[in-house]
């Protein structure tokens, strides 16, 4: 009987190793086979989420995969939430999107990807080096970058409003088609601080949500960013007290919310949007989406509505960049199949069909792929959302960067940067008291 | 004293209908202000459900309608996430409901008839056990269903059919008190009147104690129905894909585009997900309240 | 007669006596369901989340009480505590006031309006809380608010319900005894009924206005039943979870986190169970000294009955 199974172990140890062996060159020739459950992110502008469905479907079909597919939400944390379950409980989809710092702190449950991104990278060129950061533990791609999801929210204003109130043309510019103007230089924190009295005057302030949720995260990761504000450095040093920076961005950011609403404090992912599409804001940071939603249900603002680049500070010029990142656990039944999925998802002609079909929100990954043509053509205005891919002139910047992942991972998640301008502003305490806070926080960031 | 009672009756007949008239004006007055600030989110959920989206962004007069719509209704109905909702949560609060009763029912029978050691405390104590609230036990139970997974390959997270285990317990000690409190007030004649008789435990309990106390079986019924219809935490922790959501963990997550919204529909589909206990409601409300308050005053 | 009755007597006790023995298995039998249920799914996980506590952040170190040491240092964990205690105390003791008031009123309506009347102000409490706080979500929103229109038109300011730490507070309160008040209703209109009209009459004569009639007569008759209702809806408040976390997710600058919502955030969402499942037991001592408190008021008079 032990000989019996000793030997059955040793086939079917070499059964295993010799269909890893012919699963390699599984890009091209292999069948995947089996069943696969996948867990996309939902997608905000609405029938985008038909695209991937319908690429799937024929991937599915030609590798014979019996494929499951799922659209979560990150509206209450709902995707995320099914990634601290999933690692938990070492059970559930076989892909599943994450956000940001996600895939960094559950890298010992993901699959290294190397290969998957090694074929792309001969394909396509190197992937940007913001998702590079997020991807890759230890010298070792642990996740792939999503093609859809993949976001910047750079500020979108109302031109009319801009050009009327405060002198500003944004189209100028920023015009559709070409580089920014030598103006755009100008376009700087200090700028925007001394147009948003005269919009507020007009009747229309700007808003830009200081809440909980990844908008009002984001961008204001990466204004400290530009100012130079780093919390924590990339050896986990807590910088809080030392850096001058952040005081300087607590001051500006006192300055400023004098001139937004008094409810941005309460802003989730949803009001910044319904802020713009109801006429009254006169700028948010956001994706297009806003402006989908306002094309259909309020055109009147939708035309009038202009993406660019976010305002230059002290350190440069970062746009706030949130990724999704698609991994496969180490529990996963159907490895294979997982990898050959991800690897059909970024040929070059499906990108660009779920980019046409979200009206350019989705960001990809690979430079060479900036240049789809949907960003030209949404419109009106024409050439709205022209700038909101990020080009030569701005970086993308994951708001938490760069400390330790699990340290970056746990300031998103208490979205620490917003509690500190909240508290120096509408929580009326000093901002020495607000930086202590801040630093005892973030003490507690550190925990294993 | 009734001499003294029949003389200043008279006396104060007159003043007494005048203050209870006053009393009673005074009491409807205030009566119709609570009913108003009871019922207008309900009311404001109709209005907007019948709304289109453009009509909501504009935001002209949220009060009323002016071009009302049932599309909302419709698209509703017609969608495959909200039925797949709907489906999820009548099956599992139904599937619930018979769960607590077979384990409440015979429960309450013998903690309020028989005797066996610790009964009493028992009895007392499984009243006791909200004292542990689900917001306590959602991280454990969690990290449970989670370990048994991983050993067993049952899969206990993101299913529907894992909230069955776990409602009851939010139901069955309610329901196991308030039948307690329903079977005590049986007198003890009537079951030892069947006992000489010859009827066995069983039979006392399905003859006697179920058709007497059964106001009190339906009220109960309908709290272990509200309270799964309605519960948000635990769908929010252990399921996940949209095809397990239940109604309120599926219209807060999935049906809410965050960043690109619906209110429309999101109110339909609040109000529709409220449709199964309200009619419950109207139609039983009796039972219901009679229920509730039977440990008002029986306990 | 007088022989029969002996002989019955006897038979009775004798068969009896044999039912009690096969009673208690039986009995035990009845109740074993229940029992398995609270023990695997409710004291089981209490007493592992106790386990889990003493555990470190990736579950596989014992720290002892390292966990609580690390919260009791936070000051953001003591404002959990005193923003939770005051939700709960302030919300009960508005839902308890606002139950026994409308309780009276509608008591002072015709018996045949009652039943109308009750039946409308129960309708927040049938209605799944997380619809209806959504309900509530949309009337307090920044942009599209409903009430804030009605104080425009009164040419007053907006208010920022969900935005400003005070008014955030408030409005969870609010919310929260428009849905639990209804409850306390029902049951001091029943517990309302069950007093004698004679005592009040009887106070009536010896000259009591309506105030000193609900002192010395209504409130002594239904100690009990509002003992019960109270401790029964801290818990309840206490371990509050739904409209907190749909209203504002705890915040703003977390000023109306309480207990559970807490725990989710640290817990599931930044993924530290052990310290999510600390916060969760710091409820339970609380919870457990109001139970004591109030049911030891019931057991006192239940004795004096």
């Amino acid at each position: 009987m032990p000989n019996r199974t000793s030997g059955r172990r040793k086939f079917l140890k070499a059964a295993g190793a010799a269909s890893a062996a012919l699963a390699f060159p599984y890009i091209r020739t292999s069948y995947a086979a089996g069943s696969l459950s996948v867990g996309f992110w939902d997608h905000w502008v609405p029938g985008a989420n038909n695209a991937l469905t319908e690429i799937c479907q024929a991937w599915a079909k030609k590798e014979h995969v019996d494929i499951k597919i799922d659209y979560i939400t990150t509206q209450g944390n709902k995707l995320q939430l099914a990634g601290t379950s999933e690692a938990q409980a070492k059970a559930g989809h076989d892909v599943l999107a994450f956000l940001a710092w996600d895939p960094l702190e559950k890298a010992s449950s993901l699959e290294p990807m190397d290969d998957v991104i090694g074929a792309l990278e001969k394909q396509y060129g190197k992937v940007v080096p913001a998702m590079e950061y997020l991807g890759k533990k230890n010298g070792h791609w642990i996740a792939v970058p999503s093609p859809t999801g993949t976001q910047v929210k750079p500020p979108c204003a109302r031109l009319s409003v801009w050009k009327q109130a405060a002198g500003i043309d944004f189209q100028a510019m920023y015009p559709a088609g070409q580089k920014p103007t030598a103006e755009a230089e100008n376009w700087t924190w200090e700028a925007l601080l001394k147009a948003a009295p005269k919009v507020q005057k007009a009747g229309h302030p700007i808003g830009l949500g200081l809440g909980q949720t990844t908008d009002s995260i984001d961008w204001v990761g990466a204004m400290f960013h530009s100012f130079g504000a780093d919390l924590v450095d990339a050896k986990g040093n807590i910088l809080v007290k030392k850096n001058d920076a952040v005081r300087q961005v607590l001051e500006y950011m006192q300055q400023l919310v004098k001139y937004m609403p008094p409810d941005v404090f309460a802003w989730d992912d949803a009001s910044n949007n319904k802020y713009l599409i109801s006429g009254q804001g006169s700028m948010i940071m956001n994706p297009p989406s806003a402006w989908s939603v306002a094309k259909r249900d309020n055109p009147k603002v939708a035309e009038d509505c202009w993406t660019f680049s976010m305002p230059k500070g002290p350190k440069g010029r970062f746009t706030p960049y949130l990724p999704i990142i698609l991994g496969t656990w180490k529990f996963s039944k159907n490895k294979s199949a997982a990898k050959s999925l991800l690897h059909e998802l970024w040929q070059r002609q499906n990108v660009e069909k779920m980019d046409n079909a979200s009206n350019g929100y989705d960001i990809p990954s690979f430079q060479s792929m900036r240049d789809f043509k949907i960003w030209q053509e949404v419109s009106p205005p024409q050439g709205t959302v022209y700038h909101y891919p990020p080009r030569e002139d701005q970086t993308p910047w994951v708001s938490g960067a760069p400390a330790p992942a699990n340290v970056a991972n746990q300031m998103y998640v208490q979205s620490i940067m917003t509690k500190m301008i909240a508290k120096c502003t509408q929580g009326g305490e000093s901002i020495p008291k607000t930086l202590d806070w801040a630093a005892s926080e973030i003490e507690g960031y550190a925990r294993t | 004293m009734s001499a003294v009672a029949m003389e200043a009756r008279p006396a104060k007949r007159g003043s007494i209908s005048k203050d209870r008239k006053k009393a009673m004006y005074w009491s409807y007055f205030f009566l119709m202000l609570f009913v108003l600030f009871f019922l207008t989110p309900p009311l404001y959920m109709l209005i907007m459900s019948l709304k289109t989206s453009g009509e909501i962004a504009e935001a002209r007069f949220p009060w009323w309608v002016f071009h009302p719509t049932l599309d909302n209704y419709w698209s509703l109905l017609g969608s495959e996430n909200f039925q797949n909702f709907f489906i999820n949560s009548a099956l599992v609060s139904l599937s619930t409901v018979v769960v607590t009763m077979l384990i409440s029912i015979p429960a309450a029978f013998s903690l309020s008839r028989m005797k066996f050691w610790g009964s009493s405390t028992l009895a007392a104590g499984v009243f006791l056990t909200y004292l542990i609230p689900e917001t306590l036990l959602f991280i454990p139970l969690f990290k449970i269903f989670s370990w048994v997974t991983e050993f067993t390959g049952i899969e206990l997270v993101n299913h529907w059919w894992v909230l069955i285990f776990i409602y009851p317990t939010l139901t069955v000690p309610f329901c196991t008190w308030i039948m307690i409190g329903y079977f005590a007030s049986i007198p003890k004649e009537l079951d030892e009147a069947a006992l000489i008789d010859g009827a066995g435990w069983l039979q006392v309990l399905t003859r006697i104690f179920i058709p007497v106390a059964l106001p009190g079986i339906i009220a109960a019924t309908i709290f272990a129905f509200t309270v799964s219809w309605a519960d948000f935490l635990y769908p929010l922790v252990f399921t996940t894909s949209a095809d397990q959501l239940v109604l309120p963990a599926g219209i807060v997550t999935t049906l809410i585009k965050g960043d690109v919204f619906e209110w429309g529909r999101i109110m339909t589909a609040a109000l529709l997900g409220a449709m199964p206990p309200l009619l419950i409601y109207a139609f039983l409300m009796d039972y219901y309240i009679a229920g509730l308050t039977a440990g008002a005053t029986k306990g | 007669m007088a022989l029969a009755i002996p002989h019955q007597r006897v038979a009775k006790r004798g068969g009896l006596r044999r039912l009690a023995r096969r009673k208690s298995t039986v009995a035990f039998a009845l109740a074993l369901p229940l029992i398995i249920l609270i023990a695997s799914l409710v004291v089981y996980p209490a007493l592992y989340s106790l386990h889990l506590a003493t555990l470190n952040k990736s579950m596989e170190h014992f720290v002892g009480l390292g966990n609580f040491e690390f919260l009791f240092k936070r000051d953001l964990f003591w404002m959990v505590v005193k923003q939770s205690c005051i939700f709960a105390i302030s919300a009960v003791i508005f839902k308890a006031l606002t139950g026994f008031v409308l309780a009276h009123f509608v008591h002072n309506i015709p018996t045949k309006k009652q039943r109308k009347w009750r039946g409308m102000l129960l309708i927040p409490w049938v209605i799944p809380p997380a619809m209806s706080t959504l309900a509530w979500f949309w009337l307090f929103d920044p942009s599209y608010s409903a009430f804030n229109w009605i104080l425009n038109r009164f040419h007053l300011d907006n208010v920022n319900w969900l935005g400003e730490p005070g008014w955030a507070r408030f409005s969870v309160i609010l919310v929260n005894v428009w849905y639990g008040a209804p409850f306390f209703l029902i049951m001091y209109l029943a517990a309302l009924k069950s007093v004698p009209e004679q005592l009040y009459e009887a106070a009536a004569i010896d000259g009591a206005n309506w105030w000193q009639k609900i002192w010395y007569v209504t409130l002594p008759m239904m100690r009990n039943i509002i003992s019960i209702t109270v401790l029964f809806s801290l818990i309840v408040t206490f371990a509050n979870f739904d409209i907190v976390r749909i209203l504002t997710a705890g915040g703003p600058i977390d000023q109306t986190h309480i207990f559970a919502t807490w725990a989710f955030k640290l817990g599931i969402e930044g993924n530290d169970i052990p310290l999510g499942a600390c916060v969760s037991l710091f409820m339970f001592p609380i919870l457990g000294v109001a139970a004591w408190f109030i049911l030891r008021d019931i057991s006192v008079r239940g004795n004096e009955a």
